[in-house]
């Protein structure tokens, strides 16, 4: 894989460096570079750590344990503050336990980029939507993390600054910013140790006899003919669809089609459903740290976009919903 | 007796050993509670699809006596919900946007019965949203609608 990418980026440099001689490819390819072996960092070392991570007023601490020794991915993280959340992963598996009240909810998932695994693993993906900027070098906690920024090459994302680990190549802070510079989401490391050890004890959750365990309830999947009678025309450019489902949400009548979308960094969310009478219509937009919501009736519908993007990403998805005569 | 549980399904504990603790998981007591509790866990885990089918029927009869999530509760402390809604220059922003919004639909006329200002849909959307899509960080802080005082 490595030598892949290497074989690539010397193809590169030999066919485009007469047309774009100006544009010091050497700096650029090597900061794409560095978010490549960031992205795979993550995914092949074993480490532990503790991470912070801040969204407006809100911020939390999280221990990872993360072990690859050839045999997949195995990870394990802790929120230490507040609720004692935990998640544990093999491979794309997820599992999620969460205390509420007397019991403890269990919730599965698939395949996330969770920090500090945030870039996607083939980093040609966000190559379209963002520019890079290789910088200095910083110091975070304790390590030294090379500055890389990526900038949006138009409105519908925010701005990634990142810090690689000058030694293993993890990331050990990322911020994210709007066009006006202001911070929206903030993840970093306080203390990051490679693990030498194969020991697999850590890999299972702290179990409360005192609660009941419980799955988490999943609206069945269905399928709904109105979700037929629109389409969504005009996606901001870099974003497409990763995942369509439609189920039955618990209180409303009609089954709600969910549609997410991502540029290999940022994803969104659009709902629609049809709208039942005498429901009460969403309409409007709001702000919550770095996610952004939309909300419209259109044709009968109500449509809702959600996203940690900034608003002229969900304003233009939710606008982008057309209906078929 | 826990730990006895947890060895017998490990398979650690022979079967012959195990009589006591079978007449105890038939009971009702803590240790049918651990049994349970032990399976899930391993269950889940494995991805096992015989607890699939098994398991969530039963869920699902349990589930129908109890109130669903997405159900109003009580109004929360002033003091948590400002622990969600951080931001003071943003609840300023949604309320401006929300007049706005307002506005808006009073100008399109009377066909509107009852609008809503999207700020109240946060929870529960983002929910679904971080279930198949979460970001890089916010899948530390839960949505308002999953802590024990949600709404």
């Amino acid at each position: 894989m490595k030598r892949c990418v290497l074989g690539l980026l010397l193809l590169t440099q030999t066919f485009l460096i007469p047309q774009i001689s100006f544009a010091a490819p050497d700096a650029t390819d090597d900061a794409w570079a560095v978010l490549q072996k960031a992205a795979q960092a993550a995914r092949e070392l074993s480490y532990q750590g503790v991470f912070v991570y801040q969204s407006g007023a809100n911020s939390r601490s999280v221990q990872i344990t993360h072990m690859n020794y050839g045999q997949g991915e195995y990870a394990r993280a802790i929120v230490l503050d507040g609720s004692p959340r935990e998640m544990l992963s093999q491979g794309k598996d997820v599992v999620i336990f969460t205390p509420r009240n007397e019991k403890v909810i269990i919730e599965k998932r698939r395949g996330q980029n969770l920090f500090p695994a945030l870039l996607p693993a083939n980093i040609d993906a966000i190559k379209t939507s963002y520019q890079v900027r290789l910088g200095g070098v910083e110091r975070i906690g304790g390590r030294d993390g090379r500055v890389i920024t990526l900038e949006p090459k138009d409105k519908y994302r925010y701005t990634y600054k990142f810090w690689a680990d000058s030694e293993y190549g993890i990331l050990l802070k990322v911020m994210t910013t709007n066009d006006h510079h202001e911070m929206m989401e903030q993840i970093a490391f306080n203390q990051l140790t490679l693990l030498n050890t194969q020991n697999m004890d850590w890999f299972q959750p702290n179990i409360n006899y005192g609660k009941e365990y419980v799955m988490e309830p999943v609206s069945p999947r269905t399928t709904s003919k109105d979700a037929d009678t629109w389409s969504v025309t005009q996606l901001p450019a870099g974003y497409r669809k990763i995942e369509q489902v439609t189920r039955m949400v618990p209180g409303k009548p009609a089954p709600v089609t969910q549609i997410i979308y991502s540029d290999g960094l940022a994803s969104v969310s659009l709902f629609v459903e049809p709208l039942a009478k005498g429901v009460i219509q969403k309409v409007g937009h709001t702000a919550m740290g770095a996610t952004n919501f939309y909300a419209n009736v259109n044709n009968g519908h109500q449509v809702v976009v959600v996203g940690e993007v900034p608003e002229a990403t969900v304003s233009q998805i939710a606008g982008a919903v057309t209906f078929k005569k | 007796m826990k730990d006895q549980v947890s060895a017998l399904i490990d398979g650690e504990l022979s079967l012959e050993n195990a009589e006591h603790l079978f007449i105890a998981i038939n009971g009702q007591g803590e240790a049918a509670e651990s049994w349970t509790t032990y399976h899930l866990i391993g269950d889940v885990m494995r991805g096992n699809p015989i607890f699939k089918s098994d398991f969530s029927e039963r869920l699902m009869q349990r589930l129908d006596v109890e109130p669903t999530v997405l159900a109003p509760r009580a109004k929360k402390p002033a003091v948590k919900t400002s622990m969600f809604w951080s931001v003071a220059a943003s609840v300023t922003a949604v309320m401006f946007v929300g007049w706005v919004a307002l506005q808006q639909q009073a100008n399109h006329g009377g066909d509107a019965p009852s609008v809503e200002i999207a700020q109240n849909v946060a929870s529960e959307y983002v929910l679904a949203h971080q279930s198949f899509s979460p970001s890089g960080g916010a899948y530390y802080i839960q949505p308002a609608s999953y802590s024990e005082n949600g709404d």
